[in-house]
């Protein structure tokens, strides 16, 4: 009966192929479509931002020394003025990814910056990226950013609008150089930067 | 035609094949209906493990709200043609990316349901929950709606081998069947040829040929074996009635020589008591004629009685001799006018003087074929009869005449008078030899007639019997076959 089924799936070409249906997938992306969206106004342009922050802990893999223990919170840090407001707080409000709780801490200077796992690094605090980054090494912290020149300077990820769309960039090095594993699944979707050109 | 009365040849057929064909059946209704289960069982984990590939590659894609990357992630669904739609869905339930691409969104359910997979009108359909870290809050759900036409392509070709199955199966069991069935038939019918040759030939020599050891050959031998006890049967019945032929011939010889040799005893005996008798009745005339005087009138009176004797003697014999002669000679055949000779035998009976007492009549009887001497002899033994037995009546009416309805040895002649009669009680004696119903005193004769007549219409092939009543006159009845 089995031998049976498998003859007749095969006479009648009706199998799901995983594989193959990977390799299509991966083709596809190839060839990419762009649709058309309207301008988001700032504040909603920030409140993707807010949740495309949470979502990174969900594709980022941190090393286990970068918790305190299983049921310490990841913690997303905001250096310099909050562009998101309550609305951050907001979102990672209740949830939980591997067993994890979010948490949002914000930080006025760089010298402040201690204890996080995912750092914004808001326009105001831009120009001293290289200092905090400075002060980040060693320290597995995704640093996120969405000014000019942010990966080349040494940043993990950045919001860049396209089209009227938030595309990502990420330095895959320096994420690497910091232990931090991303997601190929969001790599996929990104733009890969390396450090020193943009 | 009702099926017992089908031949038993087609009946073992029509039951192989049909049983067959029912088994074929059932096992072809089983086995689809356990395919289609699995079938739709492996169908649907298949759609979920698709689900569960196109969930993995839509979490970036969700989770960075990417809709044109989401709908070139559901894009490679094409690859599927199965797949009639698919939908993301994102984590707040709304309609975020679809194919294909030219849906309508109306076309798909406007928020997602509960997750897993199912069978609903003609469709396949379900979601998968876009999950990227197992035990975090979803990212989205993913819709899938597939079409059965593989199942129905499947049910096709499997009806179509099923089909193509039973007709070479049942060509098969056909062939099969044909010959299986001559097993059984063939001594059934061997047995029927055997018992119809039996019966319209009544041969009961033939043997059905014997086949096996089960149930049919039982048969066959206990039909042989009845056949041997008929065919016995018949041996031994046959012996015996050759036998009783045989006996019955010996007894029919045995008597012929017995009676021919009592006759000639009879016509030899009746031929030597004649001369003495002659001489006796001639001297005894001479005696009577001698002149007066010289007998004395005692003497005259004996020898007149010896006379008288002595005649009456010769007549008997003479009787006797006659009657003995009808056996021995066979009678000629040739056209009689009764009529004419009844006439002629009573003008002589009377002496050529009519006696105005007697009333002769004579209905018209038409013509006979038989030997004349030995009619006339009837016709005077009857009609002699009748005088005698009128003699007191007067006037004495006899009549000879035919009856208007046949009987079944041809006409029926009878000689009526209305003369003293009998009871009927002694019709038994009436044609018997030397039986009288009256003393000689009252009427004479030998009492031979009667019997003689008997024989002569036998001799002919005809019956004669006689009805009567005392004092009412007598009826003699004798048929003539033509």
């Amino acid at each position: 009966m089995e031998l049976l089924t498998v003859i007749i799936s095969a006479l009648l070409g009706w199998r799901f192929a995983p594989r193959r249906a990977a390799w299509l997938l991966g083709a596809g992306l190839l060839t990419g479509a762009a649709a058309q969206a309207p301008l988001p106004p700032p504040v909603a342009e920030y409140q993707v931002k807010a949740v495309f922050l949470f979502n990174f802990a969900q594709f980022v893999d941190w090393p286990e020394q970068a918790f305190k223990d299983d049921q310490a919170p990841i913690v997303i840090g905001v250096l310099g003025e909050d562009p998101f407001g309550s609305y951050l707080d907001e979102v990672v409000q209740s949830e939980k990814i591997g067993g994890r709780a979010l948490v949002v801490r914000r930080y006025r200077r760089g010298e402040d910056v201690a204890g996080c796992h995912i750092l914004f690094v808001s326009p105001s605090s831009a120009a001293q990226l290289e200092r905090v980054l400075a002060d980040l090494h060693g320290q597995s912290v995704l640093t996120v950013g969405d000014v000019d020149n942010f990966c080349r300077r040494g940043g993990m990820v950045r919001f860049i609008k396209e089209k009227g769309k938030i595309h990502l960039r990420i330095n895959v090095e320096a994420a690497k150089a910091a232990g931090l594993t991303i997601s190929s699944k969001l790599l996929r979707w990104a733009t890969i930067i390396t450090t020193g050109k943009d | 035609m009702q099926f017992r009365n089908v031949p038993i040849q087609r009946k073992l057929m029509v039951l192989m094949l049909g049983t067959s064909m029912l088994v074929l059946g059932l096992t072809c209704t089983a086995f689809l209906a356990y395919d289609v289960y699995t079938f739709r069982q492996s169908s649907v984990r298949q759609l979920s493990t698709l689900g569960d590939v196109i969930a993995a590659n839509s979490t970036a894609v969700l989770a960075f709200a990417n809709a044109d990357d989401a709908t070139e992630v559901l894009g490679a669904l094409k690859a599927e043609r199965h797949i009639v739609a698919a939908a993301l869905y994102d984590k707040r339930g709304r309609l975020f990316a679809h194919y294909p691409a030219s849906l309508p969104d109306a076309a798909l359910p406007a928020t997602p349901q509960g997750d897993g997979y199912r069978f609903a009108e003609g469709y396949l359909v379900g979601f998968t929950p876009v999950v990227q870290v197992a035990g975090s809050q979803r990212l989205g759900t993913l819709y899938l709606k597939s079409d059965m036409e593989a199942m129905y392509a499947r049910l096709r070709l499997y009806g179509s081998i099923a089909g193509l199955i039973a007709v070479v199966l049942s060509l098969l069991a056909y062939m099969l069947s044909r010959r299986l069935q001559r097993q059984i038939s063939r001594p059934i019918l061997a047995l029927a040829e055997t018992a119809k040759a039996v019966s319209n030939q009544r041969d009961y020599s033939v043997r059905a040929s014997e086949q096996g050891d089960d149930e049919l050959g039982l048969l066959t031998e206990a039909f042989n074996h009845m056949l041997e006890q008929i065919q016995q049967q018949n041996l031994a019945l046959q012996q015996a009635n050759d036998e009783l032929e045989a006996r019955v011939h010996d007894r029919t010889a045995e008597l012929a020589a017995a009676n021919n040799e009592l006759e000639a005893f009879a016509s030899s005996v009746s031929h030597d008591l004649r001369t003495p008798l002659r001489a006796i009745n001639g001297l005894a005339e001479i005696l009577l004629k001698s002149p007066p005087g010289e007998l004395t009138a005692e003497a005259k009176r004996c020898i007149t009685l010896i006379h008288r004797g002595s005649g009456e003697m010769d007549q008997l014999i003479d009787s006797i001799m006659a009657f003995s002669r009808i056996n021995h000679e066979a009678p000629v055949r040739q056209e009689i006018d009764l009529e004419a000779l009844s006439r002629e035998v009573f003008r002589d009976l009377g002496g050529g003087k009519p006696d105005p007492r007697v009333k002769f009549r004579v209905q018209p009887l038409g013509k006979v074929r038989g030997d004349p001497t030995l009619l006339r002899q009837v016709l005077v033994n009857l009609l002699s009869n009748a005088l005698k037995f009128t003699r007191r009546s007067n006037p004495a009416i006899i009549e000879v005449g035919l009856m208007d309805a046949a009987g079944a040895n041809g006409p029926v002649y009878f000689v009526r008078d209305n003369g003293v009669g009998f009871g009927m009680e002694q019709a038994d004696r009436l044609f018997v030899m030397f039986q009288r119903l009256y003393h000689a005193e009252e009427f004479e004769g030998t009492g031979v007639g009667l019997a003689m007549v008997r024989r002569i219409i036998e001799r002919h092939g005809g019956e004669v019997w006689a009805e009567s009543e005392p004092g009412a006159g007598a009826t003699f009845f004798f048929t003539l076959p033509a």
